[in-house]
């Protein structure tokens, strides 16, 4: 679920994309769920046309999806009306398009940016439209074989992908929780999805074969999974499928993008601290079992043996000296503790890493906003969970036991604590009652979230009105702006102003995927 | 502990033969001494002094000037109301009910001497690299750091506080490295900061914004009173 600020957010990414009207539509959609064209043009009160493009702006940017419901058993509902959602986590992705970039241009090349800067922009291509965008501004057209190729590349590193089914039919009565399985393979570590939005992004994404597969229906995937009864494919059925390869639509796989992030943060937290060994360990495993995980985010990482590992952090640069010692005892600090090690197979809690992440961005909010004697105390509370009445809280944290309360109060009063008073029948003691405090981390971490979000908006904002403020600067000719004097001061301002706003807004980000998406 | 480094005169005390006391005073002094040395190291409010030995107001008070004098009694802060005077006989030393426990000084938690205390022993740990519990406290036993006796609990005291500071973490070494000379398992600290030196945390994404500490974001809004455009922090922050 978006939190409301979260909402107010999306929005305004969408009304800088793509306008006003498109983030109409697209508020409306998150507001409300999941609606009909008609309902749609009734909260809109926009026209049947305005709504229609907008929704097909919003789908073309991966924002939006269509679906219907599935009618009920009855057979009484027999119109079927197609009904639109927006997608909340896409809309956010936006933002972080830049990062996604910069993935590709780490692991794969220059071409494969650009095809893939292309993706981003236009929401979806055919290979067509990629070789005519790859085109323009040349001499000669590209060849479809090259774009191909370069698509290629892409496909196989899971970049890009298929778009989704454009109206898969979704049951949303939600009695059904048989898990539908796709493949004997996947049932094992495959969870019922559990939101509507889930069900419907589920519903319409193409099986993982042809998902990533070039050729349409051959079965065979970049991996090089061929199926058996694909070898008699005929020349002709070859050609066929020359034609219906224009027609498929790319897009990029965020999903791959966000799996990337998240592992990244992962061992950058492990090496922070534990030490670099650690990280190697961790990082080999996670790519061992890239192709493997389901869902982003992942609990556990996928269980391997201890030999596996060992071969696997033995390929990698930093990890070519590590002994199986080091390896084991690398292991035991990323929690893998010989008892818990079932037929001699590790497995990471990658859930611990995320939440102590978590905390600690919380708490350098505490910190900040509160002081060092309310950061003791949070931490304290936060570590364990569990309720402590104010004297233990003080007496533990080393805080003045007059001070001690106050500062509760506060956090309390921020929703950073959850408070109890517990009413005592001592003897003595009439009409007295002790205050309990704790950390309630799933409620916390969704205000934090909202307040994230909150703080993301402002920072855009305020970016706009930098900008506004001295827009005049923008008009004046560059060498203007050389000349050392008053307007160069302000042009080197605004430069400052920009960098900082930028790299805050960018850094927010991260948070906001670790709160998130991970 | 009233402290550390200051040495109490009355622990040196030898125990009061309460017989020869007896015949020095006066029967008001006698019945209030009594009284006082009855509550052992809890000590005993005045009014209460009042209520139990329906001695007149006046009377208490000269008194327990008197006792005092003779260095009978002290006065001692009582954490749970210091607005409220204290007695206790001479030979005791006020309880933790009272004195808020080791840390307090008057009735007053010693932040100075606190800080003191973990910032020697986070440049010991720092020093160390890895240091055990035990480790810490020996070294402070041997090093006359403190004059007088720490206690362990004392010690686990500071330690938790510092790792609840952040400033150390609590850790099982792995036998490797710089934990090679801390048996494999053994709960130990390892120092955060590069320095050795407190309160080196480093701030997170919401931490280095203004909205991401701002007291005011609640009655924040687009386009209200307070607002991103008109927003004073931001002001200060973009003031290049
Ligand atoms: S814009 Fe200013 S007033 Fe508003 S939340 Fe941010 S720091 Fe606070």
């Amino acid at each position: 679920m978006a939190t409301q600020y979260g909402i107010k957010f999306a929005i305004h990414l969408i009304t800088n994309h793509f306008g006003n009207l498109v983030a109409k539509v697209c508020e409306n959609l998150l507001r409300h769920g999941p609606l009909t064209l008609d309902q749609l043009i009734h909260y809109t009160e926009l026209s049947k046309e305005q709504v229609k493009n907008s929704l097909l702006v919003l789908v073309q940017h991966n924002c939006a999806q269509a679906f219907v419901p599935e009618p009920e058993d009855d057979g009484s509902r027999l119109r079927i009306r197609t009904e639109y959602m927006a997608l909340f986590d896409n809309i956010i992705h936006r933002l972080r398009f830049p990062k996604f970039l910069e993935i590709v241009s780490r692991k794969l090349d220059e071409e494969c940016v650009e095809l893939l800067d292309g993706l981003l922009r236009d929401g979806r291509l055919t290979l067509k439209q990629m070789v005519d965008r790859a085109s323009q501004g040349k001499e000669n057209a590209v060849a479809t074989n090259a774009v191909r190729e370069i698509l290629c590349k892409l496909l196989a590193a899971r970049f890009v992908e298929r778009c989704p089914a454009p109206e898969p039919v979704v049951s949303t009565s939600f009695k059904e929780t048989t898990t539908r399985k796709r493949g004997a393979k996947s049932a094992k570590i495959f969870e019922a999805p559990e939101t509507l939005e889930q069900r419907v992004i589920f519903a319409a994404v193409p099986g993982d074969g042809i998902r990533f597969s070039l050729t349409p229906d051959t079965g065979s995937n970049v991996d090089g999974e061929t199926n058996s009864d694909d070898a008699q494919m005929s020349v002709e059925e070859n050609v066929e499928f020359g034609a219906e390869e224009e027609k498929i639509l790319w897009r990029a796989n965020f999903e791959e993008f966000i799996r990337h992030l998240r592992r990244k943060v992962l061992v950058e937290n492990v090496r922070a601290q534990h030490d670099d060994g650690t990280a190697t360990v961790l990082n080999a495993v996670l790519e061992a079992t890239r192709t493997v995980e389901r869902k982003v985010k992942m609990d556990n990482s996928v269980p391997l043996s201890l030999d596996t590992i060992v071969t696997e952090v033995m390929k990698t640069d930093t990890g070519r000296t590590m002994t199986i010692d080091r390896i084991r005892a690398s292991l035991g600090q990323l929690g893998c503790s010989q008892r818990m090690i079932v037929d001699d197979s590790y497995s990471i809690d990658l859930k611990k890493i995320i939440e102590r992440a978590r905390n600690e961005e919380v708490e350098s909010i505490v910190l900040k906003r509160y002081g060092r004697d309310a950061y003791r105390m949070f931490r304290l509370l936060s570590r364990d969970g569990d309720f402590h009445d104010t004297d233990q809280i003080a007496a533990s944290t080393l805080v003045e036991k007059k001070e001690a309360p106050k500062l509760l109060h506060k956090l309390w009063n921020d929703n950073y604590l959850y408070m109890e008073k517990i009413p005592v029948t001592g003897a003595r003691m009439q009409n007295t009652s002790i205050t309990m405090w704790k950390v309630n981390k799933p409620l916390l971490w969704e205000y934090v979230l909202d307040e994230m979000y909150h703080a993301a908006l402002n920072l855009n904002l305020r970016m706009a009105f930098e900008q506004e403020k001295d827009e005049e600067l923008l008009n004046v000719p560059k060498d203007k702006l050389k000349e050392p004097g008053p307007l160069q001061k302000k042009y080197k301002r605004l430069l400052n102003v920009w960098l900082l706003l930028g790299s805050s807004l960018m850094k927010l980000d991260d948070a906001l995927m670790l709160f998130h998406d991970f | 502990m009233t402290h550390l480094q200051g040495s109490s005169s009355s622990l040196k005390r030898k125990r009061q033969d309460l017989a020869i006391v007896s015949e020095s005073l006066t029967d008001a002094e006698r019945v209030l001494y009594n009284l006082i040395h009855s509550k052992k190291d809890m000590g005993i409010w005045t009014g209460d002094m009042k209520r139990e030995t329906n001695l007149p107001d006046s009377i208490v008070k000269k008194c327990l000037k008197l006792l005092q004098s003779k260095n009978l009694i002290k006065d001692v802060v009582n954490i749970q109301n210091k607005g409220r005077k204290h007695y206790m006989a001479a030979e005791f030393e006020p309880s933790k009910e009272i004195t808020g426990g080791d840390w307090y000084n008057q009735g007053r938690l010693d932040t100075e001497f606190i800080n003191l205390v973990k910032d020697v022993c986070l440049k010991y740990i720092f020093r160390q690299k890895v240091a055990t519990r035990d480790g810490v406290l020996e070294w402070s036993r041997k090093s006359g750091v403190f004059r007088v006796e720490v206690t362990t609990q004392q010690i686990d005291e500071i330690l938790r506080a510092l790792v609840l500071d952040d400033d150390i973490v609590e850790v099982k070494s792995t036998g490797f490295g710089d934990f090679s000379s801390v048996p494999v398992g053994r709960i130990c600290y390892i120092c955060k900061s590069k320095g050795g030196i407190r309160g080196e945390q480093k701030s997170g994404a919401m931490a280095s914004i203004p909205c991401g500490v701002c007291p005011r974001i609640n009655s924040c809004t687009p386009d209200g009173i307070i607002s991103p455009r008109t927003c004073v922090y931001y002001q200060k922050w973009l003031d290049f």
